[in-house]
C-alpha cells in the first residue's frame, strides 16, 4: 500500500512538474511569440499581389527585349512544367505538403548539428520559410531573424493553400545570370517558356537556387550538370520519376539557349544605358517604375563585335604567348557608333563581362597616341593655313618646354627620312614632323578641335598631346572620329532613343540634331589623308584582310607598347578598337618585338566591320565642291603627272593624289620653305 | 508524461503551429509594412509617382499648346526643358496669322511650303529654353530636318511691330459703328464670366508692352480663322497710335452682347 502510495506520489510530482514545465514553455513560448510579432512584417493579400509588378524592360534597335530589369511578373502553376514543380518540391522540400510550414524534424537535427558539430551549418528551411525569407528578410543570418522568419511561416501556412504559397515560391525564387522567377529563367537559359521544359532542363533550373553563382550553367555547365544530376537523383529517391527516366534523364545534355548568351555581351552596353537611365530618373524609376528603353544597340553587329574581338584577343594571346591558364589576359574594348545619328550600335568594355565588369570602352581612360594626330592636322590646316601638300622635314626635333626637360619626340622606327608632304607623314605617322606642327599651332588649339569633336576628357595644353598623352576613351576617341566621317558634322552620341512609361505614353525622345563643327572641305582633307592610312600606311593590315570598302583611319600605338588602338570609319559607321592590358603592361610577341595597333586592334577592326558592312551599298565619302585633286611628288610636294604610287618607284619617286582647296596650288614657294 | 503527451501530439496535429499562425494572421493587418518586398513596393510608388508628374506636366503643356493662338502663347506655354509635339497644321495656322513681311522673319514662305507639304517631315517638336522655345522639324527618323529659334523678344517685337499703327480709330473704315470708350469697354468686360477673358485679350503682353493709355477700344467687323481683330487706341503725350490684338471669335461675341447696351 505505501509502495503504491509512492508510486502515486511520485507520479503527482511528475505530473505537476510535466504540467509546470508545460505552462512554462508555453508562457516563454507565448511571450515569444507576443514580443516577436509586434515587429513582424505584414502578409500581402494574395500573396503574389506584391510579387507581381511591371518590369523595366530595354529594347535593342530591333525591338528585341535585351533585359527585363526590377521586379517580375507571375505566371500560374498550370503554366509551369509538372517537371519542374516536382524537381524543386524534390529538392527543397519534399515534405513541402505535409508540414504546417516548418519541417520540424528536420530542424531539430539541423539545430543538433549546427549546435553540437563545430564547423558544421546545416539548413532546413521548408520552401515556406524559403519564401518568408525572401520576401521580408535580408540574408544576415541571425537567431532573432530565423525565428522572424520561422513566425512568418506559420502564418503564411494559415492564411494560404499550399498552391499559393507554391505559386509565389517560384516566380520570386533567383536563379542567377539576372533571372528571378520560373518563367524569366527558363527563357534565359533554354529560351523556351516554363511550362515547355523538359525533364532534364527542369532539374537541371530546379539545382540552380542553391547557388546561382556557382551553378551558373553559362559559366560552369560541368557543375550545373553535377547538380542536375542530384536533382534528378532525389526525384527518383522521393517517387516522382523512375528510375528509368532518371537514367535516361542523366543521359541528355541540355543545350543552353545560345542567343541569349549573345545579347550576354551587351551587358556592357546594358550597364553603360542603365547608368545613364539612372542619372536621368533616378533608381526607383529605373529598377522598379516599368519603364520601356528603346535602345540604340545593334544585336547583330554586337555578336560580330563580341567574335571578332575574341578572336582578335585569342590570337593576340598567341602572338603574345599567353596561354589559357595563365592568370593575366590582354584585355580590349570596341565601340561602334552609326556616323549619320551619333546612335551607339556595339558597346563592348572588356574580354568576358562574367570575369571583369569593368567597362573599359567609357571607363577607362587610356592614352590614344597617334590616334590624335587627325585633330592635330585638322588644327594646322585651319590655323596655320597648312595643307596635305605641305612640305615638312622628318629630322630630329628638340622643343624646349617651359620649367621642364626639352622634349625630344622619337620616331617609331627611330629614324628620320627628311623632306615629305604631310598627306605622306600622317600615313607614315611621323613624329617628329607632329611634333614642329604642334608647336607652331599650339596644343590648345589641337585640344580645341578634339573639345568640339566631343572629347569630353581633362586634355593638356602640353605639346606631347599631339602624340596622344592625354587620356581618352574608347567611346569618345569613336565618337569623335565620326566628326570626320560626317566631314565636320557632329551627332551628340546616344544609347536610347525613346524611353517610355508601363503605359506606352512617352517620357523621353532623342532627336538627332546636327551641328556643323569642323570646316567640310578641311575635315575631308584629313579624312583623304586618313583613308591612305589603311591603302598604305600603319592600318593596311586591314587591307589584307580583305576590307576593301572606301574607309578612313588611325592607328595609336603608345610608348612600351601599352596600349594599341585602330580607329576608323566608312561614311556610315565609325569603329575604335582599343587593346592592351588594365596594368598598362607592355604587349609584346614571343620574339619581344612590341605589338602595334596595326597589329592587334586594326584586324578585329576589319573583322567587324566586313560582317557590320556585309548587307549595305559600298559608298565612298562625299567630295566637297571645293576640293579638287592634284597628283604630288612626296619629296618636293610639287605637281607630277606620274601615277600614283605610295611607294618609291625605280627612281625613288612616289606620289601621292592630294585633296587641294582652290587657294592652295602645290609647289607654292611658301611650301618650299615651309609654310 | 503531460510534456511528452503535448509534444507528440503537436509533432502529429501541428497545433501549436496552426494556433501561432491563426493568431498572426488575426494581427497581420495591424503590423508594418516593412522587409524587402515591401521596400520594393514603395519603390515602385515613388517611380510611378515620379513618371505621372513628367507625363501630367507634359499633358498639361500639350494642352495649353494646343490652345496657343499666337508664336507668344506657344513661347509662353513651354517652360526650359519642358517639349511637346505641335501638328503641321497648327504651326501653319500660326504662321498664318503673321503679316507677311513679319513672317518672312520667321521662315521663308518657300521654304515653309517645303518643310509642311514636300519634305519628309514627320512631326514639329517643340522644346523649351530660358527665353524662348526651340521647334524642330524632324522625319519619322528623329532626324532634324529644320531647326528655328524662337526667342520671345523677337516674337514679342514682331507681334508689336505688325499690330502698332499711327494714327486715330477715324482712319479706319473696318471699326465703323464698333468703338467704345476704354471706361465702356472694361466694364462690359468685367460683367463677362472670368473664364472668357484668357480668349479675349490673348496676347496681353502686346497691350502692357506699350506707353501711354487707352482711350478707345474698336471690334473688327471681319473675323478671320476664328479670330476678331481687337483695336486698341493709344494716347501719348498728345500722339495716338492704334495697337491691334486678336480674341477669340466667340469671345469677342460675347462680348459685344454687352457692349450693345453702352453707348458707342
Amino acid at each position: 500500500m505505501n509502495c503504491l502510495l509512492k508510486v502515486l506520489k511520485f507520479f503527482r510530482f511528475f505530473l505537476f512538474f510535466g504540467l509546470i514545465l508545460v505552462s512554462l514553455a508555453g508562457l516563454v513560448g507565448m511571450f515569444l511569440v507576443f514580443y516577436a510579432a509586434k515587429d513582424l512584417p505584414q502578409l500581402p493579400t494574395p500573396l503574389s499581389r506584391i510579387i507581381e509588378r511591371p518590369q523595366t524592360q530595354i529594347y535593342a534597335s530591333n525591338g528585341q527585349v535585351l533585359t527585363t530589369i526590377g521586379t517580375r511578373k507571375t505566371i500560374p502553376l498550370n503554366m509551369v512544367s509538372q517537371d519542374f514543380i516536382n524537381a524543386i518540391i524534390a529538392t527543397e522540400d519534399h515534405r513541402f505538403f505535409e508540414h504546417h510550414g516548418i519541417n520540424k524534424l528536420r530542424t531539430l537535427k539541423a539545430l543538433y548539428i549546427t549546435l553540437f558539430q563545430s564547423g558544421r551549418v546545416q539548413g532546413a528551411s521548408t520552401i515556406t520559410q524559403q519564401l518568408a525569407k525572401n520576401l521580408f528578410f535580408s540574408f544576415k543570418q541571425t537567431y532573432k531573424r530565423k525565428f522572424k522568419e520561422l513566425l512568418v511561416a506559420l502564418q503564411i501556412e494559415a492564411s494560404n493553400t499550399k498552391e499559393e504559397i507554391l505559386h509565389a515560391y517560384i516566380n520570386q525564387i533567383y536563379f542567377g545570370a539576372g533571372a528571378q522567377g520560373i518563367e524569366k529563367a527558363s527563357r534565359q537559359f533554354f529560351g523556351k517558356s516554363a511550362l515547355k521544359l523538359k525533364l532534364p532542363e527542369a532539374a537541371l533550373l530546379a539545382g540552380l537556387p542553391k547557388s546561382p553563382t556557382n551553378y551558373n550553367p553559362y559559366r560552369h555547365l560541368d557543375r550545373a550538370i553535377k547538380r542536375r544530376d542530384i536533382v534528378l537523383r532525389r526525384m527518383a529517391q522521393v517517387g516522382f520519376i523512375s528510375d528509368l527516366e532518371y537514367q535516361q534523364a542523366r543521359l541528355v545534355k541540355p543545350e543552353l539557349y545560345r542567343e541569349k548568351t549573345d545579347s550576354r555581351t551587351g551587358s556592357y552596353f546594358l550597364d553603360a544605358l542603365i547608368s545613364q537611365l539612372i542619372e536621368k530618373y533616378g533608381e526607383d524609376v529605373v529598377f522598379h517604375g516599368g519603364i520601356k528603353v528603346f535602345s540604340t544597340i545593334d544585336t547583330k553587329l554586337q555578336s560580330y563585335a563580341r567574335k571578332s574581338l575574341t578572336k582578335g584577343l585569342e590570337k593576340l594571346d598567341t602572338m603574345m604567348g599567353i596561354r589559357n591558364e595563365n592568370s593575366e589576359h590582354p584585355q580590349g574594348a570596341i565601340v561602334a557608333i552609326d556616323a549619320g545619328s551619333g546612335a551607339v550600335k556595339v558597346l563592348i568594355g572588356g574580354r568576358d563581362y562574367y570575369k571583369s565588369e569593368f567597362n573599359r570602352a567609357i571607363n577607362s581612360f587610356r592614352q590614344p597616341g597617334s590616334g590624335f594626330k587627325p585633330f592635330l592636322y585638322y588644327s594646322a590646316f585651319k590655323n596655320l593655313g597648312y595643307y596635305p601638300g605641305t612640305v615638312m622635314t622628318d629630322q630630329p626635333v628638340i622643343i624646349p618646354v617651359k620649367g621642364a626637360p626639352d622634349w625630344e619626340p622619337q620616331n617609331f622606327g627611330k629614324a628620320f627620312t627628311g623632306n615629305m608632304i604631310l598627306k605622306k607623314a600622317l600615313y607614315k605617322s611621323v613624329n617628329t614632323i607632329a611634333a614642329q606642327i604642334v608647336e607652331k599651332v599650339g596644343p590648345a588649339a589641337v585640344n580645341n578641335t578634339a573639345r568640339i569633336c566631343g572629347i569630353k576628357s581633362p586634355l593638356k595644353d602640353v605639346y606631347s598631346v599631339a602624340l596622344g598623352t592625354s587620356d581618352v576613351t574608347p567611346f569618345e576617341l569613336a565618337s569623335a572620329y565620326t566628326v570626320f566621317a560626317n566631314l565636320g558634322v557632329l551627332h551628340e552620341p546616344f544609347l536610347f532613343w525613346r524611353v517610355e512609361d508601363a503605359f506606352g505614353r512617352i517620357i523621353f525622345e532623342h532627336i538627332v540634331q546636327e551641328k556643323r563643327v569642323l570646316d567640310p572641305a578641311i575635315a575631308y582633307q584629313v579624312v583623304d589623308m586618313m583613308k591612305s592610312v589603311i591603302q598604305h600606311g600603319s592600318g593596311r593590315s586591314i587591307r589584307k584582310l580583305g576590307f576593301n570598302r572606301p574607309a578612313a583611319g588611325k592607328t595609336g600605338t603608345t610608348d612600351h607598347y601599352k596600349d594599341a588602338w585602330f580607329t576608323g570609319f566608312t561614311p556610315t559607321l565609325c569603329t575604335s578598337v582599343w587593346t592592351g592590358f588594365d596594368r598598362k603592361k607592355t604587349l609584346v610577341d614571343v620574339n619581344s618585338v612590341g605589338i602595334t595597333g596595326g597589329r592587334s586592334a586594326a584586324p578585329i577592326w576589319a573583322d567587324f566591320m566586313i560582317q557590320a558592312l556585309k548587307s549595305d551599298p559600298e559608298r565612298d565619302f562625299p567630295i566637297p565642291d571645293n576640293i579638287r585633286f592634284e597628283k604630288a611628288d612626296t619629296r618636293t610636294g610639287c605637281i607630277t603627272d606620274r601615277e600614283e604610287t605610295a611607294f618609291e618607284d625605280s627612281e625613288n619617286i612616289e606620289v601621292l593624289q592630294v585633296p587641294l582647296k582652290p587657294e592652295q596650288h602645290l609647289c607654292m614657294k611658301e611650301e618650299q620653305d615651309g609654310p | 508524461m503531460i510534456t511528452a503527451t503535448f509534444l507528440v501530439s503537436e509533432l502529429r496535429f501541428d497545433w501549436f503551429e496552426n494556433l501561432v499562425g491563426s493568431y498572426l494572421a488575426s494581427t497581420n493587418e495591424f503590423r508594418p509594412q516593412t522587409g524587402v518586398i515591401w521596400e520594393a513596393g514603395k519603390h515602385t510608388t515613388n517611380a510611378h509617382e515620379y513618371l505621372n508628374k513628367i507625363i501630367n506636366k507634359k499633358e498639361d503643356t500639350q494642352h495649353n499648346v494646343h490652345k496657343a493662338s499666337s508664336f507668344l502663347n506657344l513661347i509662353s506655354d513651354i517652360l526650359p526643358g519642358e517639349w511637346v509635339t505641335l501638328e503641321k497644321n497648327h504651326f501653319q495656322t500660326l504662321y498664318l496669322t503673321l503679316e507677311k513681311s513679319m513672317a518672312d522673319k520667321i521662315i521663308e514662305p518657300a521654304q515653309l511650303v517645303w518643310l509642311l507639304k514636300g519634305s519628309m517631315l514627320d512631326r514639329i517638336f517643340c522644346e523649351g529654353i530660358p527665353g524662348g522655345i526651340k521647334i524642330y522639324f524632324i522625319d519619322s527618323e528623329n532626324r532634324v530636318i529644320k531647326q528655328i529659334d524662337f526667342e520671345k523678344q523677337f516674337i514679342l517685337e514682331i507681334e508689336s511691330a505688325q499690330q502698332a499703327v499711327t494714327g486715330e480709330f477715324s482712319e479706319i473704315e473696318e471699326f465703323s459703328g464698333r468703338i467704345y470708350t476704354a471706361e465702356n469697354f472694361f466694364d462690359a468686360v468685367f460683367k463677362l464670366p472670368p473664364d472668357i477673358l484668357p480668349d479675349l485679350i490673348v496676347n496681353p503682353e502686346i497691350l502692357l508692352a506699350q506707353a501711354g493709355k487707352i482711350i478707345n477700344i474698336g471690334i473688327w467687323n471681319v473675323s478671320q480663322n476664328g479670330y476678331i481683330k481687337l483695336g486698341f487706341e493709344f494716347e501719348e503725350q498728345g500722339a495716338k497710335k492704334i495697337v491691334f490684338i486678336k480674341g477669340r471669335e466667340w469671345a469677342v461675341w460675347q462680348l459685344s452682347l454687352y457692349l450693345q447696351g453702352g453707348e458707342n
